[in-house]
Order: C-alpha cells, then structure tokens, then sequence
C-alpha cells in the first residue's frame, strides 16, 4: 500500500511544476498545477466542483473565494491527451503544525479522490487507506488480520507512522539537546568565573567584618546569599531574554517556513532548569570563595 | 619580564584562571563547529555533486533527482542528442527502482517465497556511471552482472561471486514475482548517494529496464551531464531546457542553492551561536582582565613610580589576556574537533541522507579565521583597562592604595 504513494506522483509527472509557477500538492499526495493565473473567469452556469486551497496558495496566488481555477496534471507539452478540470475554489485551509512538513516549499489544494484520480490517470486507485478502530485491541486485531491476508499490503498503525516520519525531527531534537550541553558548559563556566570574582572583590569588606567581630559563619552565609541574589537576578533576567529571543526566533522561522510550527519554547521545565543550574553554581562558587576568604587573615585580605 | 610578570599574575589566582580558560576553550569549541557547520554543508554536498566531474543532473521536469518515481521516456534518443553536443563531454543515463533478492534457484518454483531482501538497484552504463567507486571484485561488464554494496551482502547474505534471483515487482492479485533473472555478483562497491545501511546494487541499465518491463522500457530516471573544459555550464544548462522540454536541467550550483535553502536554518544557527560564542569569549576575557588590573592598580602605579613606562605596563596586562585566549583557543581547537565528530554522528542519522555527506567539515583557512578572530578579541580585551590602568595617576594611586 505504501509504495502506490510514489507511483501516483509519478503519474502526475512533476514536470508540471517547471510549468505554471504554483505547483501545488493534492490532498498531500500528488503535485498539481494551479493555473489561477492564465484562467479567464467561466461563467458558472455548470455545478463546478469546489477544492480547498492552502493559505499560502491563497497568499501567492492572490486566490479568493469563489474564484474559478483549472487544475492539470500534465505538462504544457502533453497538454492536449491530458484531463483538466476547472473547479471553485471553496475554502481554504490553514495546515497543521507538522514538522515533516517544514522544509516543503510545495502547496496544497484538497479535492474530491474522484477528480484527482481522474486528473492523474490514475483509474480507480489509491495511495493508502486510513481505518478507524473501536480500541487497542481492535488495531491489534485488524493490523494482523490485513498484513496477515493481503501480501503484497501492509497496515501500520498510525503512532507507528507518525515515529517514522519524524524521524528528522528526532534528529535535530538530538542535535539541539548535545549544543545545549556544550553552551552549558561554557556558561557555567562563565557564571562560575564571574562569581568568584564577584565575592573576591568583597576582600576588604569582608576583612573589615572580620575585625568587627562577626563571625565567619555569618559573613559566609552573607556572601553565600549574595552570590545566589546575583545568580538568581541573572537567571530571571536571562529567562526574560530567552523568552524574548523565543518570540523572535518563532516569527523569523515561521515567516521562513510559512508555518505555525513553534521553533523555540521557554517551558517551565526549561526555565527551572536554567533558574536551578545558575543557583546551585551560584551557592557553590560564593561558598568556595567566601569560606577561602573567610578563612584567611583579616589584616591579610587588607594586604599588610 | 613582561611575560614573567604576566605568568605571575595568572599562575596567582589559579581556580579563576583556569575557569576563565574552560570558559574560552568551551566558546572556541563552539565557534569552531558553527564555523565549521556554516561552510561544511556546501563544502560536503558540492564534493559529492562532483566526485565523477558531472556538473549537470537531467531529471524528468518539474523533480529532482530521484525525488519522484517519475521516469524520462525516449531515453536512447535523448542520449543520443546529449552526446551530439559539442558542448558535452560526457552523458550517464541511471535508472533506479527496487529490487527483489530471491534465493537462487531455492526451491520456490511457484515464485511465491518472501524476498530475501529488497534492495535499491541502479541501472548504469558502466564506462559512463558516476554513482559508485568499486572496492573490491569486478566492475560490470556483462548482463547478468552486478556490483553491490556491504550493506547489499549483509541483506542478502551473499558474497562476491554468488548467484542469485532478483525480481522487479511483485503482483498481489496473482502473487507471483513479474520479472525475475538470475544474476551474478561480481564485485563490491561503495554507492556515493546512498544513505548508511541502504543496501545497493548496480547492474547495466538495459538489464535493469528489462526486469521493469513496459514500465522501464527505454526510460532513465536521471542522465548526468559533463561538459566541456571551456564551456559555460549555466549556458549548456540553459541551452538543454530550451531544447528538450520533457528534462529539468539542475547545475551543481542550482543544487547547492536549492540545499542551502532547504539545510538555511542550520547555517544560520552556525552563525548565531558563532557569534554568541564570540561575544562570551570576548566577554569572559574582558572582564577578568577587568577586574584583575582593578585590583593591581597599586601594583601598577608602583611599576609606573620605578621608572616602568605606560607602554611595558600595557603589554603586560595585554599579554594576559591574548595568553588566556591563545590557551583556550589551543584548547578548543581539540575540543571543537571532537564535539564535531559527536555533533556530525548525530545529524549523519537523518533519513535519505548520503552517507558520505558531512555537516561538518574542517576548513583550516576558516577555522583559523574564527579562533584568530577569537584571539584578537582577547587581546582587544586587554586593550583598555591597561590602559586605563597605566594611565592612572601615580602618586594619587600611591597614596589611595597604601591609606586604602
């Protein structure tokens, strides 16, 4: 069932999309043309059959409702034993936030199987069928029932599906994660660096503390708590940009790929992550420079 | 003296030294993969394009090359006016399509048994094919011949020098195999388009339009084009779709536009977190340089007040910093290498991709470039609290440092 998809596009012959500038996909299966553009209006004094169109069809094209458009399946060349079909543009449709879809450039118009099977030649055939089952087990049930009487057929469950063909989305995710690790790195490093010379620049303050009479336990948990303010200030501040830089990302990306994909999400999972790593570099590099300074000299911290 | 003095002032405060250096070596790394991100892609996929010398690629019109199942008919002919142009020096014609590995003769008269393997074949013209590099064995040379791939042997579990069935299609309503020929496996070879794992094979294209019958009759999927020494490329390209109507002609350089459009968003994360990686850098550089002559100001004017002039005062805190960035970028170099073997490994997984495409690949002009890059801001770095510190007023300085 699977490898009829490949056959029917090859029906369609895609030299069509060198054609007319609007190539186009129908019913997310077969590339068709659009010829919205060299169309004179038709009277519709026939029942013209109506086709949903894509919101980015209707953007380029300048499609609106009601308008009538020829679809075609061949190229100019083989125009003349090739069907054509003029139909209503019905509706239109906003797609769905399919990565798989992302880097596809082509568009996309719904229409009745009948009509696209008779535009790509295609007699009485399919691609594939989608089956509604009562349950868990009845997709057990019916999965071995049809691989197990149709060779040459194969049924897969959707989830099935829907894992293989995100497939490069696991990847990228994959990619993501491993440059999160590494930018990690070199900001903890950083945070780490920073707060160390943070509480090194309290020497004077802390050896005046010192021979005040406060004890060292106290002028450590004040540099303890001091490091984690700054580490908490930064990361709230760092959420704020993240955030901002998320809906940046998101509007550029979304324009690029003309999706409603969202690119970068600030989850609360992301947002305690980042907030607790800064904290707790933040407790342990003010403790490991306020107990050295703590524990050095009073007079020594003053440089006598 | 300077550098003692610089040394010393690093070797002082050891723990933040060399956190400032993670911190470099870290951001180097990074640079240098997004650097090598950035170029490598094209770098990568343009070698691929032109490991035979084809700069041309016909696909029937309206597709990419092996986008579609779709075949150019009439291909003798269309090779024929190929090869007429005095502008071409050389035409490939390949078909692909599946096959079906049947045990040789085993037993299933009925033609009914399972596949021992599907593989994809590719139908070539063995003096003209630019899609495989043999490695062990012989190359094509008969009808019933064929070199596969080590993925190919391990489906199959065959051998250079086995004999086995292979069948193009397969009818479900009569459940028999529609073609089915007995071909010999002469050699190994290694496929330069075809992802990891996906087993192959390469047999004469006539064999192969045979097994598909009607369906492949006189049909390629692709034809590669190369041309002349002297002649310009995007003319013949030009000059092909003007003239047969039924190809799309793509260049190398239409598909690597078309690859850098489709892989856009990568390059410009290489290039948005190259430059993040740039700025921590310079930023880690600039203020532990900071806030080490801050708290040297006393020392400083003491050097000034001795006789040190402005100028030795500022190379050695300059001195500081370049050796803060030149160590990180020593050591980023190597740890850049090694995450980019880790971060390629990752992206290699993508489905469909050509197992001999790289993500990332090691331009030394570049690299050195960007960690060059990285170096100089870490001596820029240096740049202005020396200065600022050198131009402190001594004896003011003196006094502020010793009452405190």
């Amino acid at each position: 069932m699977h490898s009829l998809l490949p056959t029917l596009r090859s029906a369609l012959a895609a030299s069509l999309l060198a054609l007319a500038p609007l190539p186009a996909a129908a019913q997310g299966v077969a590339p068709v043309v659009v010829e919205q553009g060299r169309v004179t209006p038709l009277s519709r004094a026939g029942a013209l059959r109506t086709i949903a169109v894509d919101e980015r069809l209707q953007r380029d094209a300048g499609l609106r409702l009601r308008d009538t458009v020829v679809l075609a399946a061949t190229s100019a060349a083989e125009r003349r034993a090739a069907p054509e079909d003029t139909v209503v543009v019905g509706a239109f449709v906003r797609r769905g936030a399919d990565p798989a879809e992302i880097a596809r450039g082509e568009y996309r118009v719904r229409l009745h199987l009948d009509q696209l099977q008779r535009l790509a030649g295609y007699d009485n055939r399919v691609d594939r069928f989608a089956v509604a089952t009562r349950g868990d087990d009845a997709t057990a049930r019916a999965l071995t029932a049809v691989n197990d009487a149709a060779f040459g057929f194969r049924a897969y469950r959707s989830t099935d599906v829907a894992v293989k063909t995100s497939r490069t989305f696991q990847v990228v995710r994959r990619f993501h994660r491993a440059i999160g690790v590494i930018t990690v790195v070199a900001s903890a490093a950083f945070l780490l660096c920073i707060l160390l010379l943070k509480i090194d620049e309290r020497r004077r303050d802390v050896a005046a503390l010192r021979l005040m009479g406060i004890s060292r336990r106290t002028v450590v948990s004040a540099l303890v708590l001091e490091a984690s303010m700054v580490a908490l200030l930064g990361s709230a501040m760092g959420l704020g940009i993240g955030w901002a830089a998320s809906r940046v990302v998101n509007a550029y990306y979304q324009g690029v790929y003309r999706t409603p994909l969202l690119f970068a999400l600030v989850t609360p999972e992301v947002a305690t992550f980042a907030v607790g790593l800064s904290l707790v570099l933040g407790v342990l590099a003010g403790l490991a420079a306020a107990v050295r300074l703590a524990r050095t000299a009073p007079l020594e911290l003053f440089g006598r | 003296m300077r550098l003692t003095l610089a040394a010393a002032a690093l070797v002082r405060h050891r723990t933040r030294t060399l956190l400032a250096i993670l911190g470099v070596a870290v951001s180097a790394a990074l640079l240098l993969d997004m650097v090598m991100l950035a170029g490598g892609m094209r770098e990568s996929f343009g070698d691929l394009l032109m490991v035979r010398g084809y700069q041309l690629r016909l696909a029937p019109k309206g597709t990419l090359p092996f986008d579609s199942e779709a075949t150019i008919a009439g291909a003798a002919e269309l090779v024929a006016a190929l090869r007429a142009r005095p502008d071409i020096a050389a035409v490939s014609p390949v078909l692909g399509g599946q096959l079906h590995v049947l045990a040789a003769g085993a037993g299933d008269a009925a033609g009914t048994a399972p596949p021992r393997a599907v593989t994809f074949a590719l139908g070539i013209e063995p003096a003209v094919q630019g899609d495989y590099e043999r490695t062990g064995g012989a190359d094509v040379a008969r009808a019933d011949q064929v070199v596969a791939n080590d993925a190919f042997l391990r489906a199959a579990r065959a051998q250079v020098g086995d004999t086995i069935d292979v069948a193009a299609g397969f009818d479900p309503q009569l459940r028999a195999y529609a073609a089915r020929r007995r071909v010999a496996i002469v050699g190994t070879a290694r496929f330069f388009y075809m992802p990891a794992g996906q087993a192959a094979v390469a047999l004469p294209l006539a064999t192969l339009q045979g097994l598909r019958g009607p369906e492949g009759h006189d049909r390629v999927s692709l034809l590669m084009a190369r041309v002349r020494d002297g002649a310009d490329v995007e003319a013949v390209r030009a000059a092909i779709e003007r003239t047969q109507p039924r190809v799309s002609a793509i260049s190398t350089a239409t598909a690597l536009a078309q690859v850098e459009q489709r892989l856009s968003y990568f390059r410009q994360l290489a290039f948005v977190l190259g430059a993040i990686s740039l700025v921590i850098g310079f930023l880690l550089v600039t203020t532990l340089v900071t806030v080490s002559v801050n708290e040297r100001v006393g020392e400083i004017a003491v050097l000034r007040a001795i006789g040190v002039s402005r100028l030795h005062v500022v190379q050695q805190i300059v001195i500081e910093g370049a050796a803060l960035s030149l160590t990180g970028a020593a050591l980023g170099l190597a740890l850049g290498l090694v995450t980019a073997r880790y971060l390629n490994a990752i992206l290699a997984d993508f489905p469909g991709l050509p197992a001999a495409f790289e993500f990332f690949v090691f331009q030394p002009a570049a690299a050195w470039r960007a960690l060059g890059l990285l170096v100089l801001s870490g001596i820029a770095a240096g740049v202005y609290p020396s200065w600022r510190a050198a131009s402190l007023p001594i004896a003011g300085t003196l006094r502020e440092e010793a009452v405190g």
